[in-house]
């Protein structure tokens, strides 16, 4: 699926008068299928909410996102719910797992609003819990796992459904240097083996350096 | 398909928080439903029979407090047209030290003929807890009302001291909520010794021959004819036989309803108080709860959940922490409704009564308002973008 990005712009309103911050300025972007795109900048500059506009999480204030020749920025709630559930697999810094499920009902999550069949994914669950290493906590809830887990858990619930496109958002922050790289490595490997798009998120020098592509953002706009 | 899990994980506080609401509303609809019952079963009671006693004032009790009403006045109100049944009856207070005190719980000595035809449509026979009722030809024996068997700890086979007499306890009779839980019920001969022990002056008279034993009524019981109306039927008796006191079924009831419009309106007010407290309790809870779970709400609305899903989700895990919540509140109530009547039972009260009604709109009650608190709280949290509610649960 070739992701693309015309004009992205997105303005935060001021509170109490303060004055409204534009968050992003007219982005353009465009990724192809097996590429790992990596974004990088200062906080502040618009990173975490590039990641938001491409995977429908909120809506830019201008601009367009295409999915193929899909304009899915503009598609309706409903519609845009369906695309995130099949078409995008988000990884979060802070994993957000949901702490009243298990691991494993956490990553089957991913299967239950799109209607898919619960044992097929349950099977699919199981072996990429297995792939990656936490498969023997799928009957732990977050709260008893630890942050590498956690993450690896969150990366399982990702890509549960081979969305052909990945957005991490900083998946690394919150981990040590050892699951940093499992994470990594497997992001990588989502590109490689089955043609996804992913988007990173990250300050990593090597995450960025190992990206096909890397897009620096400067506030709000991408530099050179 | 989801697993069910007997529980919701996650929601024990919301469930002890509508639990305590719930228990205060159903507390308070207890002892509405306590009153409630005690003012319909006199309005049924009084709805049921036309009450005749004698011209004056007398020592007779209850229903039929006047003066005596002779023999030959009950057969003259037999003739009336319409009439089906007279049954005669001596109503007197058990204690005559506190019958000027004539309260809505009195305890009642109430003497009818067991060989008679009940009059009172509403009362034809009155259930038995244990025992038996009163029969034709028995003496010296009582039936007596819940509530007065348990101010007395009286049983089946006890012996019953009343004004120098003794009776042989042979029935209790099941729970009425009103007024015949407080009533001992005597033959009419055994009642009519009694009350000629306790009244000289009638002794007297009744000792010079002035009077004979079947003269010895405080009042009677009326029944009518099928398709007879109890209120014409009331005035043709005033105005046909004379030296008769008559109270009409309908203006009685009235007058009940007037004299108990107190405790209506306080029926009324801890009805409403009820609501209040278990409603906001129950729906602030689940909204709270609700709220709480921003976040989680964002993740799978990122997670492709549309609306939809996520109110039926919502709603359903409402329906679940409300019915625990209502389950827990009201087997509170029922433990603290049950411990306070334990105690006043002892004096003859009961405070509470938990209807079936009233468990039956508490569970109703609850998951309604949890599920509508559910849903205002989801469509709430539906108008935020995912991200958005993320940031906001974080």
């Amino acid at each position: 699926m070739v992701i693309r990005a015309t004009g992205l712009t997105k303005v935060y309103q001021g509170i109490d008068g303060a004055p409204p911050v534009r968050v992003l300025d007219g982005v353009d972007l465009e990724a192809r299928p097996g590429q790992v795109v990596a974004v990088i900048g200062e906080s502040g500059s618009g990173k975490s909410t590039l990641l938001n506009l491409l995977g429908l999480l909120e809506p830019a204030d201008a601009g367009e996102i295409w999915f193929d020749g899909e304009r899915v920025s503009h598609l309706g709630r409903r519609a845009q719910c369906r695309v995130r559930g099949t078409r995008i697999g988000y990884v979060f810094q802070a994993f957000l797992l949901i702490g009243s499920l298990t691991a494993l009902d956490n990553v089957l999550l991913a299967a239950r609003y799109v209607g898919r069949d619960r044992g097929e994914a349950e099977r699919e669950a199981l072996a990429l819990m297995e792939r990656m290493g936490v498969a023997h906590r799928r009957g732990h809830y977050p709260a008893q796992l630890s942050g590498g887990e956690q993450q690896r858990v969150a990366f399982c619930r990702a890509v549960l459904n081979a969305p052909p496109l990945v957005l991490a958002d900083e998946p690394t922050g919150n981990v040590d240097d050892v699951h940093a790289r499992v994470i990594l490595a497997e992001l990588r490997a989502q590109a490689r083996e089955r043609g996804a798009v992913v988007i990173l998120v990250t300050h990593r020098a090597e995450a960025a350096a190992e990206a096909d592509a890397s897009l620096r953002l400067s506030a709000g706009r991408l530099v050179p | 398909m989801r697993r069910l899990r007997l529980f919701p994980k996650g929601y024990g506080f919301t469930v002890l928080g509508i639990a305590v609401g719930m228990a205060g509303l159903v507390a308070l609809g207890a002892m509405g439903e306590r009153i409630s019952r005690f003012i319909e079963g006199g309005d049924r009671f009084v709805l049921g029979q036309i009450s005749v006693a004698g011209e004056g004032m007398g020592m007779g009790a209850g229903f039929t407090a006047g003066g005596l009403l002779p023999a030959a006045r009950i057969a003259e109100i037999a003739r009336v047209p319409g009439v089906a049944v007279v049954q005669p009856q001596v109503m007197l207070p058990i204690s005559t030290s506190t019958s000027h005190f004539l309260t809505v719980t009195q305890e009642l000595v109430m003497g009818v003929d067991p060989a008679a035809p009940p009059a009172n449509r509403h009362y034809r026979a009155l259930a038995l807890r244990s025992g038996r009722a009163l029969a034709a030809g028995d003496r010296r024996v009582a039936v007596v009302g819940t509530d007065f068997a348990a101010s007395r700890k009286l049983a089946v086979g006890a012996t019953l001291p009343i004004g120098g007499l003794e009776f042989t306890v042979v029935g209790i009779l099941d729970k009425t909520l009103t007024a015949p839980d407080r009533f001992a019920m005597l033959p009419l001969e055994d009642a009519r010794d009694l009350w000629l022990r306790r009244d000289p002056l009638l002794f007297r008279v009744f000792g010079s021959g002035g009077l004979a034993r079947t003269d010895l009524n405080s009042g009677a019981a009326v029944g009518w004819q099928e398709g007879v109306d109890p209120d014409e039927l009331a005035r043709r008796i005033q105005a046909t036989v004379p030296g008769v006191n008559v109270t009409i079924p309908g203006e009685l009831s009235r007058l009940l309803r007037t004299s108990t419009a107190f405790f209506s309106a306080l029926l009324v007010g801890i009805g409403a108080l009820g609501l209040v407290i278990g409603g906001l309790s129950l729906a602030n809870t689940v909204t709270a709860a609700v709220f709480e779970r921003i976040r989680d709400f964002g993740v799978k609305r990122a997670l492709g959940a549309t609306d939809a899903q996520l109110l039926r989700e919502v709603l359903g895990e409402a329906l679940g922490v409300s019915l625990w919540g209502v389950g827990l509140g009201v087997l509170l109530a029922l433990a603290i409704g049950t411990a306070v009547d334990w105690r006043t039972l002892r004096d003859g009260q009961q405070l509470f009564y938990f209807s079936p009604r009233l468990l039956t709109f508490a569970f109703v009650f609850a998951v309604l308002l949890g599920g509508l608190a559910a849903a205002y709280a989801t469509l709430r949290i539906a108008r935020l973008s995912p991200a958005e509610a993320i940031r906001r649960g974080a």
